[in-house]
């Protein structure tokens, strides 16, 4: 066996861990922007793929396996994880791709699909359509439906190609430019319509499949979330009661059962206040947020999903232990739009905490380039209770020093401290419904700013944003080549 | 990068910073910030008010006014594509349309000046 990893930053290096540890040879793939990533060492052997895109090129990506003679592609999530096409030319070619089959894809990885199909096993589904092609007939969808409603792409999930429309006047430059952003982010710019529910809490179901048989591993809490994509996510679920955990797990279950699923997977439900639980979409992939299941479970996702692509069996079905907690660390300015941000990771320290995990893609003096996901890494903290987990969360987010690049590390700490989410008041509205501002920096901040730039020559240009200093003695220097 | 201990207010604070050539990342538990070079601020301030400026470096997908175009406050004049996302960009007051400074498909740089605006 010789797996290739498909990806890149964070998961890429997840997954070459994993394969690392089990002794199974690896590939990496890299483009242009990712030469320097530390994902391109984590394995045995790597390969160029060129243009910053290539990461969405099938065949750019079946012509690195065959070169490196790969027996298998894991292809982490985002990219082309959920492309059934791509799973499909990966059989063609020879190759076990480590994920669900083509069938299954089909009846999940579409969300159109996978609505009519939970209909039909009598899983309870949010009110909306899935066949909207055109302007026209989103609209008529719209109204039917009534406003607000939720545009979404059907090709793929994590936020990408969604938009929530208040009202028929913001319609038609909303599904246009969601179908733009579902073409760049998935190959595939169909769109479906769901009513937006609310308030809802976003509760999710991890299950494994070995192709005949299922297990339900556990259930995540994901409401937390802005321009919904989420921010926290905790395992397992504390706001709901064992009975409507069951009949979640039964929902989850009859979905799998029904496509006879392999791999890992994820079903995701909107929970109401009653309790009531409908379905949004399976991902038929890693989720990002799949560590706090495995520290609450002490199974390793990844390896599973490896051993079921090869036929290997279900693990005993898993028990929840303690609680474990999520917060995504991105690039981007939380108190502004949550704009992406760009630039050199110029002082980068993690902490190190026990029962904390850092899952990350970078290391210091890395760029966080406009090419790809904003995403840095992913903290999480386990603890016996919810409130010990909240609680080293929240150090370890105190501890971790990043410097260069602006990043949500205080949107998170705001977060984890607000009484709401240490009393489990989290819904999927929660964090965009209140105002969250930019917490004073420190007194000795500006003191040590100044104190900084004024004593000491400037040594080094750095960020995206450098500019020759017209202080510094190297200007003055002219053109030179080392060692003339 | 260095930690460095800093005296202030009779207090002793351990604190990391990293300089760049237009200022100095400071950090503290939980957060970190950018001092400016005070001359880099007061170039920055001048071109705020006339003009749209990338707050991100992207992709350009759509330009969608041209030179002498007159728009209202707030119309979008640049749609940008970052990390996937779509950015919508709008004209900080009204105007007329003095420089178109991106085209469609091109990277921009964060602080890149994409339009200036004059009074009509």
């Amino acid at each position: 066996m010789k797996v290739l990893v498909a990806n890149r930053g964070e998961i890429a290096c997840r997954v070459l861990k994993t394969l690392g540890h089990l002794g199974i040879p690896s590939v990496s793939v890299f483009t242009d922007p990712d030469s320097e990533a530390p994902h391109v060492w984590l394995a045995n052997e790597r390969y160029a793929l060129g243009e910053p895109r290539a990461y969405l090129d099938i065949e750019a990506i079946l012509k690195a396996a065959r070169d490196t003679g790969s027996t298998a592609i894991h292809p982490g999530y985002g990219f082309l994880s959920e492309s059934q096409e791509f799973a499909s030319a990966c059989a063609e070619a020879g190759l076990t791709f480590i994920g669900p089959s083509a069938q299954a894809m089909r009846a999940f990885g579409d969300k159109r699909a996978a609505r009519t199909l939970a209909v039909s096993v009598g899983v309870p589904v949010v009110p909306g359509a899935e066949a909207c092609n055109t302007v026209e007939e989103g609209r008529a969808v719209a109204q039917e439906v009534g406003f607000p409603i939720l545009v979404k792409a059907a090709g793929g999930g994590g936020g990408k190609g969604m938009r929530l429309v208040e009202d028929g006047a913001e319609f038609e430059e909303a599904f246009l430019s969601a179908g733009r952003e579902a073409k760049a982010a998935f190959n595939d710019e169909r769109l479906l319509i769901e009513k937006y529910v609310f308030p809802a809490r976003h509760v999710e179901v991890q299950v494994l499949g070995d192709g005949k048989n299922s297990i339900v591993v556990g259930d995540r809490e994901c409401s937390l979330q802005r321009r919904y994509q989420k921010v926290i996510e905790e395992a397992p679920c504390a706001a709901i009661s064992e009975e409507v955990r069951e009949a979640i797990y039964k929902s989850a279950g009859a979905l799998i059962q029904e496509v006879g699923y392999l791999g890992a997977g994820t079903v995701e439900f909107l929970v109401g206040p009653e309790g009531d639980h409908f379905f949004l979409e399976v991902n038929t992939r890693l989720q990002v947020e799949h560590p706090v299941t495995e520290m609450v479970t002490g199974l390793d996702l990844v390896a599973e999903q490896i051993s079921l692509a090869h036929g290997g069996k279900l693990p005993d079905c898993p028990r929840q232990r303690g609680y474990a907690i999520e917060a995504r660390l991105n690039a981007e300015d939380a108190y502004n739009g949550y704009l992406p941000q760009t630039g050199k990771l110029l002082m980068l320290e993690w902490p190190e905490i026990p029962f904390v995990r850092i899952d990350s893609g970078v290391e210091e003096g890395g760029e966080i380039s406009p090419f790809y996901d904003s995403m840095i890494a992913k903290v999480i903290s386990w603890g016996q209770t919810r409130e010990e987990a909240r609680l080293r969360l929240i150090s370890a987010l105190e501890k971790l020093t990043l410097l260069g690049v602006v990043t949500n590390q205080s949107f998170l700490l705001d977060l984890l401290k607000a009484p709401f989410f240490e009393d489990g008041e989290t819904f999927t509205t929660t964090v965009e419904s209140k105002t969250w501002s930019s917490p004073l920096a420190p007194e000795f901040v500006d003191f040590v700013g100044k104190r900084e730039m004024g004593n000491r020559p400037v040594e080094v240009a750095s960020g995206s944003a450098g500019v020759g200093d017209r202080f510094s003695p190297w200007r003055n220097l002219g053109s030179f080549r080392m060692g003339e | 990068m260095p930690w460095v201990t800093v005296e202030f207010e009779e207090h002793t604070y351990r604190v990391p910073v990293a300089r760049t050539n237009k200022g100095v990342w400071v950090g503290w538990p939980g957060g970190s910030v950018f001092v400016e070079r005070e001359e880099e601020m007061a170039a920055r301030a001048g071109s705020k008010e006339d003009c749209v400026i990338a707050p991100m470096t992207g992709r350009v997908l759509e330009v969608k006014i041209q030179v002498g175009d007159v728009v209202e406050s707030d119309q979008v004049l640049v749609v940008l594509e970052a990390m996937k996302m779509e950015y919508r960009l709008c004209a900080p007051r009204a105007g007329s349309v003095e420089v178109v400074g991106c085209v469609v498909d091109e990277l921009v740089e964060l602080g890149a000046v994409l339009v200036s605006l004059e009074d009509t």
